[in-house]
């Protein structure tokens, strides 16, 4: 697309070129208008508002401003951990002095992608940025590589996830690994090593592969939980020997009958200490090959040693300089709705997006080693973006932890389904409301937790959304896209 | 839930087949729906997992749990199954209660013939077989069940599924598609029943929303061993309202093939 500059100052007004070039123009002006309104009327933060309307005038716009910038372009995807490793690679960057273009808010389907260069991009589809950090939906992947053709593609895990999307788990995960095939000898695959099915991606792929993770066997459990995935070998269905497992199915595993095992890890957490208290920070050993680095990681639990991990191999293979990386893992604030603690007057809230049986079992188990009994509020949707089946509460070890529940408000439009889960857990009836209007909930869950006390939210995607714009207004937390 | 539970000295032995390979859609639940409505009626349940290369004697459970997996693990299953099938075959026979769902309920059919792929053998205790199409029904589901004991309800669920079946004369539908696709997305029945045996291409989990129905299994299950049993009654407000709200959306549902649009921002 560059070399397009040599023809259009050659003043031929109708040329096709210019006709493209116009179009570009119109896209991005018309998604940048798109994205200010809405700000401006309170209704969204433009994340996949400009993308939509400018895909609209011209399809091509996320390829053309990306193919004509030669910042190091960074995709970032798998099923959890998405949105922080992407912050922290951010984070990462700017320590090292550059200028990053990101979808920073989270929204990373099609057209929240294309939001990224909608909104950095000048109206004549020009960048000013040195690198270009997309978070993308595992889904989204097959649609967005092609544009993107990124230097540096990182792949945190893939879960049960969203099966009334995609179907099952193992076409997600072909459909995925198929995207790298087409990358450049001279980009990085950044791969968790833990997951066996992750850890086999890419063996056709002409672009160089690095490996990830965890190996220690200071923490973690001997046998993966109910909602793993990979338990059996990849390769001959064999059910895998785990020395340990660190969450779901990830883990140091072996295969007793064919030998598959982990890749040797480029990018290794040695030793992990995590805080006692469910809080942060973590300290963490690791092994890189550029050599050793000491890392405290002010987000708390074991998976944001994971996505600490992804975003400093992201960052040695975009290049950025080593000693510069650590220093961005301090003093970094949780994401959106990932264990964000806000402050509601003298009450503290906890507001945690989860969406799949892993993140829940996260958080669950993080709260659990807080101080006291737990004051809860859960919200479920159906629709769209939350997805319509929500068989997968029933993957949730709820049983661990129902013996540390004070009280639960059930809240969304699938209450009686949240309540119906925490009954069969054995959480007593009594101690369960129901209330489907979330700021109503809201305000009894708070009343719930009583003054000075401690609220946990744990919810799906728009009830998340919904909620922060209710703490908003509240003058509790600023809008996403001012953070 | 809290009172006294007067113990009834009944006692309910599960077998669960395949508990990790065969887990995909959180129908542990259905385990869960049923080991709790015993507990809180003071009958006892006794839960043996059974996985891969083991060949117990299937009649010593009055209840069978068979849940659905990906292709890949039932590939597996259809291997391994093949020499559990005289035994699940005897225990079907002598009344046992099976609960099949998706996977594993296309595993008891006679076979399974993905869309790509060989076919896979199933056990033939159910009259049916079943073909994989290229497309996948995913969406909100509810029939009609009509059951001596029960008389008629409407069960509700979700279904995800590619596979069609279609029964011979010896299975029974497990009841009337209201909403949703059903065995085939053609004949207007969903799931099939031979003698106890039960199977349906509902997740949901099935048995919790639908407490009338694992109520249904656990007196079969139990009247194997007992004789005539009478369940005392719980309080399912909440299971009620669960199974109200999921009949309710199954209906703003009608008529489509998958709740989500696949790829909806792909034009």
């Amino acid at each position: 697309m560059i070399k397009e500059d040599t023809h259009s100052t050659n003043g031929k007004i109708a040329s096709p070129l210019s006709l493209e070039r116009a179009r570009l123009a119109l896209a991005i002006s018309a998604g940048k208008l798109a994205g200010a309104s809405g700000r401006l009327l309170g209704i969204g933060g433009g994340t996949s508002l400009p993308g939509l309307i400018a895909r609209r005038i011209d399809p091509d716009v996320l390829k053309s401003v990306v193919g004509a910038s030669k910042a190091k372009k960074i995709v970032i995807t798998g099923s959890n951990g998405k949105t922080t490793t992407a912050r922290m690679t951010a984070a990462m960057a700017v320590n090292n002095g550059k200028r990053v273009s990101h979808n920073r808010a989270g929204s990373n389907m099609l057209q929240g992608v294309t939001s990224v260069a909608v909104n950095f991009a000048d109206i004549f589809g020009r960048l000013n940025s040195d690198v270009l950090l997309f978070e993308i939906d595992e889904g989204t992947m097959p649609l967005v590589m092609p544009e993107i053709k990124p230097d540096v593609v990182v792949i945190t895990n893939i879960f049960r996830d969203q099966l009334d999307r995609y179907g099952e788990l193992y076409s997600v995960a072909k459909a995925l690994d198929k995207t790298l095939e087409d990358l450049p000898e001279s980009s990085t695959i950044l791969l968790n090593g833990n997951d066996p099915q992750v850890a086999n991606f890419g063996l056709k792929a002409k672009a160089k592969r690095l490996f990830f993770g965890l190996e220690t066997t200071e923490i973690g459990t001997p046998v993966p939980e109910q909602s793993a995935d990979i338990i059996r070998c990849i390769h001959c269905q064999e059910d895998l020997q785990y020395k340990v497992a660190y969450m779901s199915h990830l883990g140091l595993y072996s295969c007793p009958n064919c030998g598959y095992t982990l890749p040797p890890l480029d990018i290794a957490a040695t030793s992990i200490k995590l805080a006692p208290d469910g809080e942060a920070p973590t300290h963490v050993e690791l092994r890189t090959p550029q050599g050793n680095m000491t890392l405290e990681i002010s987000l708390p639990g074991l998976h944001n040693v994971y996505n600490a991990a992804a975003a400093i191999g992201a960052s040695l293979a975009a290049g950025f300089e080593k000693d510069k990386l650590p220093a961005a893992l301090v003093g970094l604030k949780p994401a959106f709705g990932r264990l964000e603690k806000i402050q509601a007057g003298d009450q503290t809230i906890y507001l945690s997006f989860v969406k799949n049986p892993t993140s829940f079992n996260l958080i669950l188990r993080l709260i659990a080693q807080h101080p006291g009994k737990k004051h809860v509020l859960l919200a479920a949707s159906h629709t769209i973006v939350d997805g319509e089946d929500f068989s997968w509460l029933w993957d949730i070890e709820v049983e661990e932890v129902a013996q540390d529940i004070a009280d639960v408000v059930c809240s969304g439009n699938k209450p009686e389904e949240l309540a119906m889960r925490l009954k069969y857990a054995e959480i007593p009836i009594d101690k369960i409301t129901r209330i489907a209007d979330l700021e109503t909930a809201l305000d009894a869950a708070l009343k719930n937790a009583g003054p000075g006390g401690t609220l946990y939210i744990l919810c799906s995607y728009t009830p998340t959304n919904q909620l922060r714009r209710i703490m908003q207004k509240r003058g509790w937390v600023k809008h996403v896209w001012q953070e | 839930m809290s009172e006294q539970v007067q113990d009834t000295g009944m006692v309910l032995k599960i077998g669960h087949l395949y508990p990790t390979l065969m887990s995909v859609a959180a129908d542990r639940g259905n385990l869960y729906s049923i080991e709790k409505r015993c507990k809180w009626r003071g009958i006892a349940t006794e839960v043996e997992q059974i996985f891969v290369k083991q060949t117990p004697d299937f009649t010593k459970y009055d209840l069978i749990l068979f849940h659905g997996g990906a292709d890949r693990e039932m590939e597996l299953a259809s291997r391994d199954i093949q020499a559990k099938a005289p035994s699940l075959l005897e225990a079907a026979e002598s009344n046992t209660v099976f609960l099949s769902v998706c996977a594993g309920f296309q595993l008891l059919g006679h076979y399974y013939k993905p869309f790509k792929g060989p076919e896979l053998k199933g056990v033939g205790l159910l009259d049916f077989y079943t073909e994989g199409g290229n497309t996948r029904f995913m969406t909100h589901m509810a029939l009609e069940c009509d059951f001596e004991q029960t008389g008629k309800q409407v069960m509700v669920g979700y279904e995800n599924h590619s596979g069609r079946t279609y029964l011979g004369p010896k299975a029974q539908p497990l009841g009337k598609v209201i909403v949703g696709w059903g065995n085939n997305g053609q004949d207007g029945f969903e799931g099939a029943t031979y003698k106890h045996v039960f199977g349906t291409y509902l997740h949901g989990p099935v048995l919790p929303k639908n407490p009338w129905f694992t109520d249904y299994l656990i007196q079969l299950a139990l009247e194997r061993r007992y004789g005539k049993v009478e369940l005392a009654p719980l309080d399912d407000t909440i299971e009620n309202e669960a199974h109200d709200a999921a009949l309710k959306l199954a209906m703003q549902f009608k008529g489509t093939m998958s709740a989500i649009e696949a790829t909806p921002w792909k034009r």
